[in-house]
């Protein structure tokens, strides 16, 4: 059959963003439950300190649980769709020959086994982390010990593999349903009619960028969120020392540039293996590195400077949030204000990370040869 | 004028050019003929600059190409070649003027509509590759080799991919805009009819040329086997 497991499992962007989701989940929403068995404490000083802790606990599971499984399930969509696109030929053929597009579906619940991988290596990883995570919340008088929910590792495990599994079905039913023909020769792009034909102004590497923006799409949103991830997770890790010190921020920090760096992997290596045909001509032709890699990627960049740009901001509000809205009957709590040395630090990262993965791409389009291109 | 001489490419151990030598005078009309592996693909290669060889020399106009490190070769082949390829290489996502713009920015063409008309495709200026006949894919490659006005235009089976009223119509194509403009033209086939339409014929057998002969009259497309 053309889906395999193998095809699932090799899916890694997925298991990554799974992991760090559920690894988060995991210490966070235990440690919610934990601290509700143990109850209030009698101190009434201490009930704020409780209370902010307890919303801090399920604040983060949700906005993390909730933007990572968006983003997991945006990635699970967009590998289904890649796979069927790749495949269509083969696909097409197993359908010619009386393969129902259910069945040919159903096969693709091995991408669900990324999911699984993933939720459960964060699920391990939650645990492991989380003594570290209990001392950094500890409140004074408070004795609040890590106990296994089963509910949580259904939650965070089983539901998540399955129901993805079960989308990733569903979604490449859909998009099978398509004739048979267009499966197996490609679909008929609409041919532009009407209108004087004129000169356009744009040279041809600007026309290549647009238009293999325009041809994925999706690819931006990556980009957008890879450079938001980096953005939001640095700046919040690093300028968070006095709110939370210690293992929180670096793990924050950590999150980030795990998910921008495998996010950036996925993008870079989708768009190169799409484009490779097209590079090789280009080179073939006599365009050199730099314009190969701004022709295939340079339509990116504007979608690389908005996620770091929404990150900024969306780190800014979120400290914000947490410390006039959740802690602000909390005693002690510094008054957060915009770092702007840390922004500063982290946008000549962000530079610096920028050029290298440009730098890195330009590497791999120096390996792509016409010759290779010809004898595949 | 472009002179290899004693040249030897290996790929892993298997010798794939050995002591290949030719010489091909400015605006010549050039067939390389031989069978699936006789090393002709590795030679056009070779010429045109894309690999180097393992031994021997590659000559273009006093510029010693196989002596070139590879940012020297990108701007060789941005200056004096074309490429027309079997499987044509178009960018699919782009359209006809785009992809022939691909050619014609590297040689700051702007007249590049011109060369569109000229292999009669001026009405599908719009089109994408997928919208395109085999035979006016291989038209559109043929214009973005041309619109680069490169003075040696390298051809690997151009008609390869192409059925027989097609592939003589791209044939008389390439014959008279060689004609009319005068640029190189090197032709890589294993079609032995098409080498009546060349002035110079060259046959490779196992990495050797085993003979050069030269036409005294060339054939149209329309006159030649198929």
């Amino acid at each position: 059959m053309v889906v395999g497991l193998r095809d699932g499992l090799k899916r890694i962007g997925i298991s990554v963003v799974c992991l760090c989701a559920v690894f988060v989940c995991t210490f966070m929403l235990n440690y919610y439950l934990d601290v509700a068995a143990v109850g209030a404490p009698s101190d009434v000083e201490l009930y704020p300190l409780y209370t902010a802790q307890r919303m801090t606990a399920r604040f983060t599971a949700a906005i993390s649980g909730g933007v990572l499984g968006a983003i997991a399930i945006g990635m699970l969509l967009f590998y289904v769709k890649l796979f069927v696109d790749e495949h269509a030929a083969q696909l097409g053929a197993l359908v010619a020959i009386g393969y129902s597009g259910g069945k040919l579906a159903a096969r693709f619940w091995v991408f669900g086994a990324c999911v699984a991988v993933g939720c459960a290596l964060g699920f391990a990883g939650g645990w492991i982390a989380m003594p570290f995570v209990y001392e950094d919340m500890a409140i004074e008088g408070m004795r609040v010990t890590p106990t296994f929910h089963v509910e949580l590792l259904f939650a965070l495990v089983l539901a998540p593999a399955v129901a993805l599994s079960a989308l990733a079905c569903l979604f490449a039913f859909l998009t099978l349903r398509r004739p048979v023909m267009q499966l197996l020769k490609g679909r008929p792009e609409r041919i532009k009619t009407g209108g004087e034909v004129r000169k356009p102004s744009r040279g041809f590497l600007r026309e290549m960028c647009l238009q293999t923006l325009k041809s994925r799409k999706s690819l931006a949103f990556f980009v957008a969120f890879a450079c938001f991830c980096f953005a939001a997770m640095v700046q919040m890790g690093a300028s968070m020392g006095e709110l939370s010190p210690g293992m929180m921020a670096t793990m924050i920090l950590t999150i980030g540039v795990i998910l921008a760096a495998v996010t950036m992997q996925l993008t870079g290596k989708a768009l190169l293996k799409a484009n490779a045909k097209n590079i090789a001509v280009m080179k073939a032709f006599g365009y050199s590195l730099p314009q190969c890699a701004l022709g295939v990627l340079g339509g990116y960049v504007p979608f690389a400077l908005l996620g770091f740009g929404v990150g900024t901001v969306y780190q800014f509000g979120l400290l914000k949030l947490m410390v006039n809205v959740i802690f602000a009957d909390v005693g002690n709590i510094p008054t957060y204000r915009f770092d702007v040395p840390i922004f500063f630090i982290t946008l000549a990262a962000f530079v610096v990370c920028f050029a290298s993965v440009m730098a890195f791409y330009c590497f791999k389009i120096s390996k792509i040869s016409i010759r290779r291109i010809m004898t595949e | 004028m472009l002179k290899a001489e004693h040249i030897c490419k290996n790929y892993n151990g298997t010798a794939v050019l050995k002591d290949v030598s030719l010489t091909v005078p400015d605006g010549a009309f050039v067939v390389i003929l031989g069978a699936s592996g006789s090393g002709k693909s590795t030679l056009l290669s070779v010429l045109s600059g894309l690999e180097t060889p393992d031994s021997g020399t590659v000559d273009y106009n006093g510029q010693c190409v196989s002596a070139m490190n590879e940012r020297e070769r990108t701007a060789f082949r941005k200056r004096e070649v074309g490429f027309i390829f079997q499987q044509y290489y178009l960018l699919s996502h782009l359209s006809v003027e785009n992809n022939v713009r691909l050619g014609a920015d590297l040689a700051g063409n702007r007249d590049y509509r011109a060369v569109i008309e000229a292999v009669g495709l001026g009405n599908k200026l719009r089109h994408k590759p997928s919208q395109l006949s085999g035979g006016e894919q291989q038209r559109t490659c043929i214009a973005r080799a041309l619109a680069k006005n490169a003075g040696l235009l390298f051809l690997d089976e151009p008609t390869g991919a192409l059925d027989e009223q097609t592939g003589r119509e791209v044939l008389d194509y390439i014959a008279k805009l060689q004609a009319a403009r005068g640029f190189g033209l090197i032709m890589v086939t294993h079609n032995g009819n098409i080498a009546d339409m060349a002035e110079t014929v060259v046959s490779m057998n196992s990495g050797r040329i085993v003979d050069v002969r030269h036409n005294a009259t060339r054939k149209s497309a329309y006159q030649i086997g198929w």
